[in-house]
């Protein structure tokens, strides 16, 4: 169980590439990473979940967090390529409903 | 503590004196039986090193100096053994002096949120609800109205043990302050949204099913705040259906309304509440599909209702060889008349 | 007051000159081979301390012998940055420098009675001492 977290800068935006599973243990170091990113006035912040396979409710905790803190912070996150796995969960706690999903550039999944 | 080792350093060399002379296999055995109550006396291993040295000393005074010297360096080496030994020994105890703590606030848990599964004429309940710690992160509680009303609600808390049972408390604490008129899915569900977005965590959120059955009209109306979501089952066409509703998790704007849903029960038709950790069960590496959750129910469906969440549990359970990774909770419904 | 014997630690290589007084000093008074090798291990230990966080300091040794017993009692005294939370630092399974066994708890252990004073930005005293059984 590991999660790799890659951030790209470019102006006004911060790409989070990340990859492998969200879980108890991992999550604290995407919290770490994406929370900074999140507290800085009008930027934007995009997370790529192409390559992350597995998430539980602990990293929908970390998504829901850092969403508040772009409120707070006027800051903007959207999250792309979310595997239908992973995608599930956004769409059963409903929170694909208030945040910025992107899941159109795939269709399956595995 | 001295005289143990006295003792133990003259049954050492005895026995190392016998093995030179006969280099039986009844002395390895013995010094094995030993080397087990050194552990059990704390005996660090630069001591038994010791015992050694003092033992060759004795059988052979004319040793060289060389071994000797040899000896000695091995007892330095063995120092930092014997420290880390002690250390470990202390966590251990330390450790279990932690786990029956944790067992006194679960079984504290177990009364502050113990709810009783209700005898309804005319419908069959079965529940099971089991932590993958010693701590449940998951909740149910039965509230039965006195319009003859069942209330059932079913949550997950965000992640698992101690965290997770202190914010159920809560959760069961709101409720238990509702007065009965506004026992509605959907009132209930706002409030608790309310009262969970003003006293946890941004990090945290719960979520929650809340179903109430009326007996007298056959009808099930629910709410479900971003919540596993359950299944009806159709005894007339034999068939699951995913009970789709729409909602968000509790806790994370103050302002989330929840829709009501109500639907009619047939005779033999069943309604299941479950928690993700019935559906993200993993087998090995791979996924649980739903479709294979309700085959397992669909195979003990001719059980009584406790029979069966029983067995379906203990199928899962064997799945995961016998080691849950997310807290378990299960719940049927099914009206018999 | 009996005489002190002190060494300076300002770098790795002073360690083992600490230890060889120490060991010395031990073998003297008469402790046993086992004994002497956990002196010289916790003397290792409290130098260790003064070389990774402190810039320097040192420790001096003292022959205790009254008419009770006989002992080593060692005092390591460093200018550093000092301790903030003792108890953690005293916490088993809480080490900085890695693995069980290091560090203070190890000393406290090897030793027969330990002493601990600290203040942050000023330094760290630690006084142990071992009898002779």
């Amino acid at each position: 169980m590991n999660l790799s977290v890659d951030v790209v800068e470019e102006t006004n935006k911060s790409i989070v590439n990340l990859a492998g599973e969200i879980d108890a243990y991992t999550a604290p170091e995407l919290k770490e990473a994406l929370l900074p990113l999140t507290k800085q006035s009008g930027h934007l912040v995009e997370v790529d979940l192409e390559q992350v396979n597995y998430m539980d409710s602990t990293g929908l905790g970390i998504f829901i967090s850092a969403l508040k803190s772009t409120k707070e912070n006027n800051s903007q996150m959207t999250l792309v390529n979310i595997q239908d796995r992973v995608l599930r969960l956004f769409k059963i706690t409903g929170l694909d409903e208030i945040m910025d999903i992107n899941s159109a550039i795939r269709g399956g999944s595995e | 503590m001295d005289d143990i080792l006295k003792l133990d350093a003259e049954t050492y060399k005895e026995l190392m004196k016998r093995y030179m002379e006969t280099r039986d296999e009844q002395s390895l055995y013995e010094v094995e039986q030993a080397s087990k109550s050194f552990i059990q006396n704390n005996i660090l291993p630069d001591e038994i090193v010791n015992m050694h040295i003092q033992a060759l000393e004795e059988l052979y005074p004319s040793l060289s100096e060389d071994i000797q010297y040899s000896m000695n360096f091995l007892l330095e080496a063995m120092i930092a053994y014997g420290i880390a030994h002690q250390e470990y020994q202390t966590l251990r105890e330390k450790q279990s002096e932690l786990k029956s703590e944790i067992s006194v606030a679960a079984s504290m848990q177990e009364t502050l949120l113990g709810t009783t599964k209700p005898d309804i004429e005319g419908i069959d309940i079965g529940i099971i609800s089991v932590p993958a710690h010693q701590m449940n992160g998951d909740y149910h509680h039965f509230i039965k109205g006195r319009d003859g009303s069942l209330g059932i609600a079913m949550a997950d808390v965000i992640g698992k043990g101690i965290p997770a049972a202190l914010c159920m408390s809560m959760i069961k604490y709101s409720m238990d302050s509702y007065p009965e008129d506004v026992m509605s899915p959907k009132a209930i569900l706002n409030s608790l949204n309310r009262v969970v977005e003003r006293n946890v965590d941004p990090s945290m959120f719960i979520t929650m099913f809340y179903a109430q059955y009326l007996p007298s009209e056959h009808k099930l109306r629910y709410a479900s705040a971003g919540h596993e979501p359950g299944y009806y089952y159709n005894a007339a066409n034999d068939t699951f259906e995913e009970i789709e509703t729409k909602g968000l998790v509790l806790g994370v704007t103050p302002d989330t309304a929840y829709p009501e849903y109500e639907m009619d029960i047939n005779k033999d038709d069943m309604v299941i509440m479950l928690t993700d950790g019935v559906t993200e069960c993993r087998d090995g590496d791979r996924f649980i599909e739903s479709e294979e959750v309700l085959e397992v129910i669909r195979y003990y469906a001719h059980l009584p209702a406790q029979e069966m969440v029983n067995q379906v549990f203990k199928h899962f359970e064997r799945l995961q060889e016998f080691e849950l990774r997310d807290d378990f909770t299960l719940l049927i419904i099914r009206r018999e008349v | 007051m009996k005489p002190q014997s002190c060494v300076n630690i300002n770098k790795e290589w002073d360690i083992v000159g600490a230890r060889q007084l120490g060991r010395d000093i031990a073998k003297k008074i008469g402790f046993g081979t086992v004994d002497q090798a956990r002196i010289a291990t916790a003397i290792s230990e409290l130098a260790r301390n003064i070389y990774l966080y402190a810039d320097h300091g040192q420790i001096c040794f003292e022959i205790i012998d009254n008419m009770e017993h006989k002992g080593i009692c060692m005092v390591a005294i460093d200018v550093g940055p000092g301790i903030e939370d003792i108890g953690q630092v005293m916490e088993d399974g809480y080490s900085t420098s890695g693995g069980l066994g290091a560090g203070l708890p190890g000393v406290k252990r090897l030793m027969d009675e330990f002493d601990l004073q600290s203040e942050v930005e000023k330094g760290t005293r630690v006084k142990a001492i071992k009898w002779v059984r």
